[in-house]
């Protein structure tokens, strides 16, 4: 990791930090979302595999250290074993996945369209798909409800996820217009 | 800087070393997923107030600190109740509410520095195994603890401005100035640390160095 | 007069032939690199500046700025950044004690200072600091240049004062005790010892400014190169800041918008579109800087 690359990851850190810290905005339905688990979607879908992994293992590092940096004030170690400590455990993975097919999946010279498209469809994978598999075991083993009540009770938050990952792909893309950044 | 969750005191806890309290609460939490026993959940959940209280806090500021996981314990007690059963819900709750009152107890009694002296001994082995460079981690960290508050105040800073312009409420309106400004900052935050010296040499190949400038000169400067 | 004849006539590029590309052949004489031919020197061979002025050269603070004064010489510095040409074939030579470096945004300015500690490397040509390349030999000079950035909010690396004023320190190998010692001096030079362990979201931009200084005089530095030191400033601050940098012993190359904080220097230069377009005593250059951007 070059020194650019350090100070992106601990940057991009405080962005998602920094988003959990913003009131919710009402989306275009007015329902309002938090923008931190966006934020994962934007530093991945930014900062490609590896460096938006670290962003937020930065991030949860952040939490243990007993800072409150999670939307609406949370941290500390009381997270960690929490109902949903698998889906913030699944962020590191999540945000991976979501980088490398960002780098995969966007074709540059196509069109803003297509582009954002495409990112839709790796923040889908990575920042949902991926994030539900690690977070769905662990609510389902510390609330005993098994796996298939588990996987129920996350399906409200679906929607709302979706519309997450449409938002940061056209971010992603409006950004990267201003900004050159290699993905890495 | 963000305000970390410890709160000064001379508790038995605040005393007692960060590694071992971080142990014990690993120890605790893992051996409560193998009780079942109400009866014992129920006394771990007493211990854990207890715990929580010895700390000094009183329970109106512990209840406002873990609102947020008091709430989600609620929701999913009333789940376990409806979906499996009330015995089970019971115990999920007394379970999960016990580990977040002790691991609520060390956060309140260890300093952020006192976490972050683990958190690099732990960077050791693993930069031994060539997972991480220990000193690139722990400068991220400080970075990034150094800058929260400089971003949030200029994500308020754009929501505010955005609001003068009428364009309040827009998501798009926030992120993509926030994230170029982020961006281009972080190029020169890259910079002044490369000025600085960074990474640090190895002790051995440090060439001699310049005698420092004494404050003789303190009386003669602004 | 058009900007074009002066560049063709008066200010022609130095004769670096004697310097090798790497710049680590002994260092050129300075008589040879110091100006372009055929035109008076203010700052000469004598010691005109300790003598006319002791005040501003550092004299006040008992140290002889000539005795860190280090020789930067460009020689022809190509740089080429995101396809735009920041910096033009820039060959020229530093080593007085004041240097400053005037010309509008995007002009290259900072590129110029950036080059000296090896942050930017130069397409073509080469960089050296007494007879260091910067790009090769880069962690050797940054511990004799130190760098003071336009926005101290992006140089200060951690929360809290005290500890980041070590962090230069420890980088360069420094015992703890040794850093404890230097951290204390340094607070003291600029008289900001209160603000010690401060966190620095509370400081207001000016005393960010100073702490971010003290940083940098801590490793004791020959050189200071400034990035503009008073953008972020308010008056009385950005006066402080000029205060310090008057009785700074160390050589100070200051890039400034702000005309006045230059205005007494020996030497100043100025940029445009990549190129030294003008080099002189301070009022010749700063005149016909205010002449052409009217």
């Amino acid at each position: 990791m070059t020194t650019r690359d350090l100070g992106l990851v601990a940057l991009m850190a405080a962005v998602i930090v920094a988003l959990g810290a913003v009131p919710a905005i009402p989306l275009a339905a007015g329902v309002p979302i938090t923008l931190q688990s966006m934020g994962v979607m934007l530093a991945a879908l930014i900062l490609g595999p590896r460096r938006a992994a670290a962003a937020v293992s930065v991030v949860i590092a952040l939490v243990a250290l007993g800072l409150p940096v999670l939307a609406g004030g949370r941290g500390g170690l009381a997270v960690f074993a929490g109902p949903t400590a698998g889906f913030l455990f699944g962020w590191v993975p999540a945000a991976f996945v979501t980088g490398f097919l960002a780098m995969v999946l966007e074709a540059t010279e196509k069109s803003t369209l297509v582009r954002t498209a495409q990112l839709t469809l790796a923040a889908i994978v990575g920042g949902i798909v991926v994030l539900y598999v690690c977070g769905i075991p662990w609510l389902a083993f510390v609330v005993e409800i098994g796996l298939a009540k588990a996987f129920m009770a996350s399906l409200p938050f679906v929607p709302g996820d979706l519309a997450k990952a449409i938002v940061a792909a056209v971010v992603t893309v409006k950004v990267r217009q201003a900004v050159a950044i290699e993905r890495k | 800087m963000i305000a970390s969750l410890a709160r000064p005191g001379s508790s038995p806890l605040h005393r007692l070393a960060a590694a071992p309290k971080l142990a014990g609460l690993a120890i605790t939490a893992t051996a409560l997923f193998f009780v079942d026993d109400p009866r014992l959940l129920a006394t771990a959940f007493a211990l854990g107030l207890t715990v929580a209280r010895s700390t000094g806090a009183h329970f109106a500021e512990i209840g406002r600190d873990l609102a947020g996981a008091a709430m989600a314990l609620a929701v999913l007690g009333l789940a376990d109740w409806l979906l499996v059963d009330g015995a089970t819900a019971l115990a999920v709750v007394l379970r999960l509410g016990a580990i977040a009152l002790l691991a609520h107890a060390v956060t309140m009694t260890t300093t952020t520095a006192e976490l972050f002296e683990v958190l690099e001994r732990l960077f050791g082995p693993a930069e031994r195994l060539g997972l991480i460079d220990a000193g690139r981690a722990a400068l991220t960290l400080t970075l990034a603890i150094r800058f929260v508050p400089l971003i949030v105040e200029e994500a308020q800073a754009i929501r505010e401005a955005q609001a003068a312009r009428g364009l309040d409420g827009s998501v798009l309106a926030l992120a993509v100035p926030l994230l170029v400004r982020v961006i281009v900052r972080s190029e020169a935050v890259a910079d002044a640390i490369d000025a600085r010296g960074f990474p640090p040499e190895r002790a051995a190949t440090a060439p001699p160095r310049p005698p420092a400038i004494r404050p003789e000169i303190e009386a003669d400067t602004p | 007069m058009p900007l074009s004849s002066l560049r063709g006539a008066e200010f022609r590029e130095f004769d670096f032939a004697h310097v090798s590309p790497t710049g680590l052949t002994p260092r050129p004489s300075p008589s040879k690199h110091r100006a372009p031919r055929g035109r008076p020197r203010v700052v000469g061979e004598g010691n005109e500046m300790s003598d006319t002025n002791p005040e501003r050269a550092g004299g006040a603070t008992g140290v002889d700025p000539r005795a860190l004064a280090q020789t930067i010489v460009f020689s022809g510095v190509t740089v080429v950044r995101d396809g735009r040409t920041a910096l033009d074939r820039v060959s020229i030579g530093f080593e007085e004690a004041r240097i400053g470096i005037v010309g509008l945004n995007g002009s290259g300015k900072s590129t110029l200072l950036k080059c000296i500690i090896g942050l930017v490397k130069p397409s073509a040509g080469s960089v050296s600091v007494d007879g260091r390349d910067a790009v090769g030999e880069a962690r050797a000079i940054r511990r004799a240049t130190g760098f003071l950035f336009q926005d101290p909010d992006n140089q200060i690396v951690f929360p809290v004062v005290g500890e980041d004023l070590g962090f230069g320190l420890k980088n360069h190998g420094y015992s703890r005790a040794e850093t404890a010692d230097r951290v204390e001096a340094a607070l003291t030079r600029l008289a900001i010892r209160h603000l010690a362990s401060r966190r620095i979201h509370e400081l207001s931009g000016g005393e960010k400014q100073l702490v971010a200084l003290a940083g940098v005089l801590a490793l004791a530095p020959k050189t200071v190169l400034f990035d503009e030191p008073t953008a972020h400033l308010d008056l009385k601050n950005r006066n402080r800041l000029r205060d310090v940098l008057q009785a700074l012993p160390e050589q100070a190359i200051v890039v400034s918008h702000d005309l006045e904080l230059v205005a007494d220097f020996p030497r100043v230069v100025m940029i445009e579109a990549g190129r030294i377009v003008r080099d002189g005593p301070a009022d010749e250059v700063l005149d016909h800087y205010r002449e052409a951007n009217r």
